[in-house]
């Protein structure tokens, strides 16, 4: 549980970042959040603390897969805003849980311990404004070169 | 825009070269710092032949192409699918399909099948979008 403000200059900045640099988002001192800007919440707390659950290094244990978060992949992210997006000047609350933990295997036959984890947004009135829906994995290193997960 | 009818496409944008100094720029504003991005030897040790490109770069990518066309306070979902790492030099474009127009929360809004490719077809992402529609 965090605080994380929606600031005019972070939003700006990843605007830039991502060839978005449109008046709405560079001139608008209540900018709208790009689609993917909550992305940006990891500057205000440290998000995939579930990756690190005893339920996930169970499964990985069991699956023969280190739990190594410099290997993790990002397999699906998906955000959903009720409503308008959040603007600058806002603050949220952010809230993570784990959703589910399955294990698959890589087209190669590597296993792959496969997490299911959600941020979710509220407001200063408790009103939920987004929620990211992150699919993340652990996977077996390969024994040569990797070119998909 | 007009004519958002199902199989409608909006026009593609091609986003690229990808180059380190796009990642990086990426990485500081999105406060993803993970080595194998920017790292070769570090992407090397974990079997790739050389620094990998940022899922959510493509993903911003794409959403920026979005919400050109649909406005920047409109999205409601967007949901995007890795299936393809990019390396430095790889050329990428975006392209949007009308799936459906529909109504939820008393809205109305449009989903569009969205898509970011290399090149040579391959995918890379592709994804789903909701955003209101006036």
């Amino acid at each position: 549980m965090a605080l994380m403000p929606i600031e005019r200059g972070k939003i700006r900045e990843y605007a830039a970042a991502t060839a978005a640099a449109r008046p709405a988002y560079l001139d608008d001192p209540q900018a709208p959040v790009p689609p993917t800007f909550l992305a940006t919440v990891v500057f205000w707390t440290p998000i995939g603390e579930t990756l690190r659950s005893p339920e996930v290094l169970r499964a990985c244990a069991e699956a023969g897969v280190a739990p190594d978060l410099g290997r993790l992949l990002s397999l699906e992210q998906e955000y959903v805003f009720h409503g308008p997006p959040p603007h600058a000047g806002e603050t949220l609350r952010t809230a993570e849980r784990l959703g589910d933990i399955t294990v698959k295997r890589t087209r190669d036959g590597r296993a792959m311990v496969v997490i299911r984890f959600t941020v979710a947004f509220s407001d200063e009135r408790g009103d939920p404004r987004a929620e990211c829906n992150y699919t993340s994995a652990y996977v077996q290193r390969p024994a040569g070169a990797g070119e998909r997960p | 825009m007009t004519g958002l009818v199902p199989g409608a496409r909006l026009p593609e944008r091609t986003f690229g070269p990808v180059t380190l100094t796009d990642i990086v720029r990426y990485q500081g504003a999105s406060g993803d710092l993970n080595p194998i991005h920017h790292d070769d030897e570090f992407a090397r040790a974990a079997g790739f032949p050389a620094a990998i490109s940022v899922g959510m770069l493509g993903a911003g990518w794409l959403a920026a192409y979005c919400t050109e066309h649909l406005g920047e306070a409109a999205v409601r979902r967007f949901r995007t699918r890795f299936s393809l790492v990019v390396y430095r030099g790889d050329r990428l474009t975006a392209s949007a399909e009308v799936v459906r127009l529909f109504e939820q929360d008393r809205e109305p809004r449009v989903e569009l099948a969205v898509r970011l490719r290399k090149d040579d077809g391959s995918v890379v992402i592709d994804g789903t979008a909701e955003f209101a529609v006036p």
